[in-house]
């Protein structure tokens, strides 16, 4: 791949870049550019995906490095839905059953809100948006 | 001078430590190669080698009911759940690796603390769980405990920690399903399965006091409480989490009509904090230092897992 890269580039390499929006967001995958080295990956991701969002973490990775999965590998990722028992909507009977004992269900929505502060919540009731 | 308008390469450790203090303080995420004091770094390695093992060591009163669950339906159950344990495991030492990586430590190291015992694992998977019931309780209220700490730390000032914990946490929201079924299952079965339940609950409510560990230092001894919540890895105390612990789980505990077993629990309206009884601190002390009814038959087992594969870790260096 790399042969295949340079003699399709000559001096230049295809880097693929990632980005995270904030400190909380996952990284993310943007577009790929031509660069001869890391440090002018870096520069350019800046200016061709950078312009106007907001960025607080960058990677480049050289697509020679990134072992993509070929259209027959993929094919083999999809799943069958016989997998309720390992699934939360597989035990969605409980939210019946626990209102027969006046109790609320606790489900993902419920339990991720147990790790919010204080702070969070007003910001959810005034509507105002999350640093 | 703000450390800020200095370049960073220029910045004295006094000023790298208030620079680092005000990213934890502005929700930044402190990642793996950035600096940190040391007193953060340790007590993360603690808090999340520790973490790591238990889901490791919490497998295995788990797995002894993989044979023995009562359906095929129970049987994919708690096998999945099993594997997110191990799977959670895993994240969490790699999370643990990376900030071990300045002192030229592994997950070799944190596996040999755990056999000398310098390396603790959560008091509750020192216990027994003899019938199908304790397997239900495990997941509907040890797991249910460990929700009420784990999203605690949903946004721990450690991003690897805080995002291992926002998948872990996901996962657990199935745990903690799966063992209300069971329990529910059993709550309205025949008068054995529901005597079988009580029982369990008996055996478990101790050591489910005993999960959020002492209200302070004074206590046990030794508590990491205070630089946890310094450094924004938790917000809330030990205490504070037992006390949510109890309002969201004993009205729920109690509509099933099951006894708790402590007289003198109740929720004290005027101060709003609940009273009850405290269980004994020093059967705690014993247990995480291994004496617990199940330390040392658990700790072998793992081990011989650990011996019987060391060839295949031999031969991959």
């Amino acid at each position: 791949m790399v042969e295949k890269d340079q003699k399709e580039h000559g001096f230049y390499e295809v880097f693929e870049v990632f980005s995270k929006r904030s400190h909380t967001s996952p990284m993310q995958y943007q577009f790929s550019l031509l660069a001869p080295n890391h440090e002018m990956a870096f520069i350019l991701a800046q200016e061709n995906f950078m312009r106007r969002e907001p960025v607080v973490d960058l990677w480049v990775v050289k697509r020679s490095d990134i072992r993509k999965m070929t259209e027959e590998e993929r094919d083999l990722l999809k799943r069958l839905d016989n997998k309720s028992y390992r699934l939360t909507k597989g035990y969605g009977y409980l939210r019946k059953k626990w209102r027969e004992y006046e109790q609320r269900m606790f489900d993902e929505k419920e339990i991720f809100s147990w790790g919010e502060t204080g702070d969070d919540k007003r910001k959810k009731r005034t509507g105002s948006k999350a640093k | 001078m703000s450390p800020l308008t200095k370049l960073y390469g220029e910045r004295t450790e006094e000023e790298k430590y208030e620079y680092f203090m005000e990213r934890i303080e502005a929700g930044e995420k402190i990642e793996a190669d950035d600096w940190m004091p040391d007193e953060y770094r340790m007590a993360l390695i603690k808090l999340i080698s520790m973490h790591a093992i238990s889901e490791i060591m919490g497998a295995l009163p788990e797995k002894e009911w993989v044979p023995k669950a009562p359906t095929i339906h129970r049987k994919l159950g708690i096998m999945a759940k099993v594997q997110d344990e191990m799977g959670h495991g895993q994240l969490l030492l790699r999370v643990a690796e990376d900030l071990m990586k300045p002192y030229g430590k592994t997950r070799e190291n944190i596996m040999e603390d755990l056999f000398s015992g310098k390396l603790k694992f959560h008091n509750v998977f020192h216990m027994e769980a003899p019938t199908w019931a304790d397997a239900g309780i495990i997941a509907w209220l040890v797991d249910g405990a460990a929700i009420i700490t784990q999203t605690n730390m949903l946004n721990a000032s450690y991003g690897p920690y805080s995002r291992a914990l926002h998948r872990i946490c996901a996962e657990e929201v199935f745990h903690a399903q799966h063992g209300e079924s069971i329990v529910l299952a059993l709550a309205e079965g025949s008068k054995q399965q529901r005597e079988m339940l009580q029982d369990a609950l008996i055996r478990w409510w101790p050591s489910l006091l005993m999960f959020f560990g002492p209200k302070s230092a004074a206590t046990t001894g030794s508590s990491k409480q205070d630089i946890t919540i310094k450094y924004k890895i938790r917000t809330k105390t030990n205490e504070e989490l037992r006390q949510d612990f109890l309002t969201k789980y004993v009205p729920r505990i109690r509509s099933l009509g099951l006894t708790i077993p402590d007289e003198t629990l109740r929720y004290d309206e005027e101060n709003k904090k609940w009273i009850y009884k405290e269980p004994d601190w020093n059967e705690f002390k014993k247990i995480i230092k291994n004496q617990g009814p199940k330390s040392m038959e658990r700790l072998t087992l793992r081990r011989i897992a650990y011996d019987n594969n060391r060839w295949v870790r031999e031969a991959l260096q």
